[in-house]
């Protein structure tokens, strides 16, 4: 290289760097104007209140007045509280119930609708629809069909000789008829496993049943793998619908919260509880910490396992 | 290995047939059957509806149950209230989270992807580790008790099911098309108001059923904020009729068929719409 050519494409390279960073910079400002919505949204009502949240949560802040400073005492008063340990308790049953039991309903769902045969779409409608019944609607008519004494469920038992459960007022049936409630209600997660059931290219099942796989091979070989980023979507998705189940426990125990005895306190409706009936929002703050902190470490955890089980047919 | 399936006898593949349209059948009656007995319920007389053993089919069938239950209950004020709330957040959902779905996808710069996870992360925390702190928030500024606190975030993208799926759909929409309109001097302000949402009608219909279906359903937003009845919506005032009308079902099946009804019209009329906007979703394309 001489000394001429080797001086002149510096300029060149300066004058396209200082060209692309002026782009870079007006793409930068145009970008960030059009997200500035959410960015404002993001900082007012996301970033702050979850900030304000953990600090609240080391005080005993009522809403009105100053906030004192306590330290950990809302924490240390939490380990003693009885309701706080049952309302977690009964959270983690209806998660441990409901996640698996509505991945496998669901999926089971979309596997028959998946099926070739006649009338299809009918079927689809009738699965989907329960799905979007209004929650309190859906609320009403569980508590109509289960009731013990009235309820056609229990009159049918009755017909087959068996003396029906007191369902939503019975100290044992009341988070299985919960969990019940809900499994009427998987037509989301049914139809986004649909949609990943018919993207499933035909050939790998063409390429099996030569090899002559059996169905309960190309499910477990080809369906379930082609499927888990699906699962691990909807099951994300549960997971914080779980964590903050409220709305039907609340609904449908009514005047008699968290009944019968304790058996549908939830965690968050306990932590609702303490914040707007009793106005300890401090103690409450601490609570919604450690909600996060669980739901946090529970979506660490799936994450992390998710590299052993789910399978991205891009990477291979 | 082929000739094993087309071999098999006749019966077998008729008994195939059957099993599937059984499990399919049984499947339909379980998850159909409460809105059946829902509907049946509500046009029955109270003395039917409890009667031992069951009475299916309403004898008379007694539609009066609907114009007594909405007279008794301000039923239409509730739904006015909700028809408000959800033409509000549509129009809030529809302009700022199409806004932030360009910025998102449309536009390049640096931070872009951080950010669109950093939003797309916020729907792991849990809803009630906020609430606490907003609810101060808005009682200090006087909000509460109506549903400005409901309103005002989705004019600031609180939207993000939303802005998800509109930018899921602005990344189908080739570049070369903005590239074109940049040519010929528009700036992107012009190019997203004048090109990409008139190209994105039915990725925005989406956006507006769901928030749609959202309001229509939502119970705990307005549990927190509305605290006037005359405000309610009607998730409130159909958990009122249920606290109240215990002892006439027929009342609560009707109310509660009256709140189920105008979604499930919906979703026939926009079944298309329902069922690829969730597919979006859960598979990030069109499904």
């Amino acid at each position: 290289m001489s000394s001429p050519s080797a001086a002149l494409p510096p300029t060149a390279t300066s004058r396209r760097t200082k060209l692309s960073s002026f782009r870079l910079t007006r793409q930068t400002r145009n970008g960030l104007l059009f997200v500035s919505p959410w960015l404002i949204g993001f900082a007012l009502f996301f970033a702050y209140p979850f900030f304000a949240t953990v600090y609240y949560s080391f005080t005993n802040f009522s809403g009105v007045g100053a906030a004192h400073w306590v330290g950990l005492q809302n924490y240390r008063n939490l380990l003693h509280d009885g309701l706080f340990w049952t309302s977690l308790y009964n959270t983690g049953f209806y998660t441990v119930f409901e996640l698996p039991l509505s991945t496998l309903v669901a999926l089971g769902l979309a596997l028959l609708l998946n099926m070739d045969v006649r009338g299809r779409s009918i079927y689809r409608t009738i699965f989907y629809i329960p799905s979007i019944v209004p929650i309190v609607a859906s609320c009403m008519i569980f508590v109509w069909i289960f009731n013990p004494a009235t309820g056609i469920v229990n009159d049918a038992l009755n017909d087959i000789h068996v003396s029906g459960p007191g369902w939503f007022f019975s100290t044992f049936w009341s988070k299985p008829s919960l969990i019940l409630l809900g499994l009427w209600g998987v037509g989301q997660p049914m139809v986004i496993y649909l949609a990943g059931l018919q993207s499933i290219p035909a050939e790998l099942y063409e390429v099996a049943a030569l090899d002559g796989a059996n169905a309960w091979a190309r499910l477990r070989n080809i369906t379930l793998p082609m499927l888990s980023p699906v699962i691990l979507f909807n099951v994300i998705l549960q997971l914080v619908a779980c964590f903050s189940y409220f709305t039907q426990a609340q609904v449908i125990e009514g005047s008699n919260v968290g009944g019968p005895g304790t058996s549908t306190w939830f965690y968050v409706q306990y932590l609702y509880e303490q914040a707007f009936q009793f106005l300890k929002l401090g103690y409450s703050s601490a609570m919604a910490f450690i909600l996060f902190v669980i739901s946090a470490i529970v979506m660490v955890i799936l994450f992390r396992s998710s590299s052993r089980w789910v399978y991205y047919a891009s990477e291979n | 290995m082929t000739t094993v399936n087309s071999n098999a006898s006749r019966p077998r593949l008729l008994a195939g047939i059957a099993g599937k349209h059984a499990a399919l059948l049984l499947a339909a009656v379980i998850l159909g059957f409460p809105l059946l007995w829902m509907v049946l319920t509500s046009l029955k007389s109270n003395v039917q509806a409890l009667a031992v053993p069951p009475v299916v089919i309403p004898n008379p069938i007694l539609f009066s149950n609907y114009p007594d239950m909405l007279n008794a209950v301000s039923f239409y004020r509730y739904i006015l209230n909700t028809l408000m709330y959800a033409a509000v957040t549509i129009v809030g959902v529809g302009i700022s989270s199409s806004l932030v779905a360009y910025g998102f996808s449309r536009l390049q710069w640096p931070g872009r992807d951080f950010l669109f996870k950093v939003m797309v992360s916020t729907l792991l925390i849990p809803f009630f580790a906020t609430l606490i702190p907003l609810f101060v928030m808005y009682k200090k500024f006087h909000m509460v008790g109506w549903y400005l606190p409901l309103m005002v975030p989705t004019f600031l993208g609180s939207s993000i099911f939303s802005t998800f799926l509109l930018r899921q759909f602005f990344m189908t929409i080739p570049q070369s098309v903005s590239d074109a309109a940049r040519m010929d001097g528009a700036n992107e302000f012009r190019i997203y108001s004048r090109i990409i949402l008139p190209m994105s009608k039915p990725a925005l219909a989406t956006v507006i059923l769901f928030q749609f279906v959202y309001c229509w359903n939502d119970y705990l937003g307005p549990l927190v904020y509305i605290n006037n009845q005359n405000w309610y919506p009607l998730s409130l005032g159909l958990d009122q009729v249920l606290g109240t009308y215990t002892t006439n079902w027929p009342w609560v099946m009707a109310a509660a068929t009256t709140a189920t009804v105008p979604i499930i019209v919906l979703f026939f009329f926009a079944q298309r719409t329902f069922i690829s906007g969730i597919a979006i979703q859960g598979t990030g394309d069109k499904g």
